[in-house]
């Protein structure tokens, strides 16, 4: 079950967006993050159900905010929504432990898949 | 950002900041395919000014005289209007030269006259520009044209750049990106250089794009 999502992205028109389309879906509890520092107190604090991590970010990329939050909680899910689509880069932020990889701009339809997918391996880990 | 871009709220130009993020990863991953290394992608900064301050912007933030730097400029025609300069600083363009010959079989058969030098930078920064403005115009649902690019390595005042930029009408959009590679940084800057129309085409494009959000 998805209830608290966090939203880590240096640009606010992102968040904006994202957090509008995550509401017309269902209920959630979503807060925000402009960097990675930020993402690591709110991470800690808030402790999200779901976590959307874009990567090219000031004071702490999103590459080392996602090894963080794995070291913290290795079972953390975090969805990387990202302009950097070069294929190392998929495969680096993949090693770290990131759920999916998702390209910028966001699109709807990939937003409520990802989201899809995630309920459906929540729902399967509780199965267990 | 300076006070002369008043007219564009905070909201239109962090949009616009992030459409340029987009834009760069997209142009990140081209120059990565082209020469088979990876890039370390960096915030890119934007600011706007008046097209007439851009030759004494390159020369105070490039720290090189204007005239020493390569400049690759092409047009793009499209509801978004204008042309494009990549700015090599001087030390710079000889870093992305050694790059490609050395992820480029092809370059090793270059010539001594230089012309493949020029051709190297030429693609670099038509990889660029293509990136960057079509992406943008895709991104805004516009489509652009481009006229084939040109380099500029002599006098920059003999080229003809200079009328264009004198126009008052003109502002330039200055994007700067620093391309971290594996081995070493190298920066290049990317000027869109764009008129009043164009402008206002550009804001009302960037409220359509947070439109679809709602």
């Amino acid at each position: 079950m998805i209830k608290k999502i966090l939203i880590v992205d240096d640009s606010r028109a992102a968040r904006i967006g994202l957090r509008s389309w995550l509401l017309k879906d269902r209920e959630y509890e979503i807060r925000e993050a402009g960097n990675g520092k930020e993402a690591l107190e709110q991470f800690n604090e808030f402790k999200p159900d779901l976590t959307f991590l874009d990567l090219t970010m000031p004071v702490m990329d999103g590459f080392e905010a996602l090894e963080k939050i794995k070291q913290i909680n290795p079972n953390a899910i975090v969805l990387v929504l990202t302009a950097d689509i070069q294929k190392r880069t998929i495969e680096r932020v993949s090693g770290l432990g990131a759920f999916k990889v998702l390209k910028k701009p966001p699109v709807k339809d990939v937003i409520h898949e990802a989201l899809s997918e995630v309920r459906k391996y929540l729902e399967e880990d509780n199965l267990k | 950002m300076d006070n002369n871009t008043s007219s564009f709220t905070d909201l239109e130009i962090d949009t616009f900041q992030e459409l340029m993020n987009i834009v760069f990863g997209n142009a990140a991953a081209d120059l990565s395919e082209v020469i088979d290394i990876y890039v370390v992608l960096s915030v890119p900064q934007l600011k706007m000014i008046k097209a007439a301050e851009l030759p004494e912007f390159i020369q105070n933030n490039i720290k090189e005289d204007i005239v020493y730097n390569t400049i690759i400029e092409q047009n793009f025609l499209g509801n978004f209007n204008g042309f494009a300069l990549v700015v090599f600083p001087r030390d710079n363009e000889s870093k992305f030269i050694t790059l490609f010959r050395e992820n480029k079989d092809m370059f090793y058969e270059c010539d001594a006259t230089g012309e493949l030098e020029k051709e190297i930078l030429m693609e670099v920064g038509n990889i660029l520009i293509g990136a960057c403005v079509g992406k943008m115009a895709e991104l805004l649902n516009d489509s652009v044209i481009y006229e084939p690019p040109r380099i500029i390595v002599e006098d920059i005042q003999d080229s003809g750049v200079y009328q264009k930029l004198h126009d008052p009408k003109n502002w330039a959009l200055v994007l700067k990106s620093t391309f971290h590679f594996e081995a070493q940084d190298l920066t290049c800057f990317l000027f869109l250089v764009t008129n009043n129309e164009s402008i206002g085409w550009l804001k009302k494009a960037l409220n359509d794009y947070l439109r679809q959000f709602e």
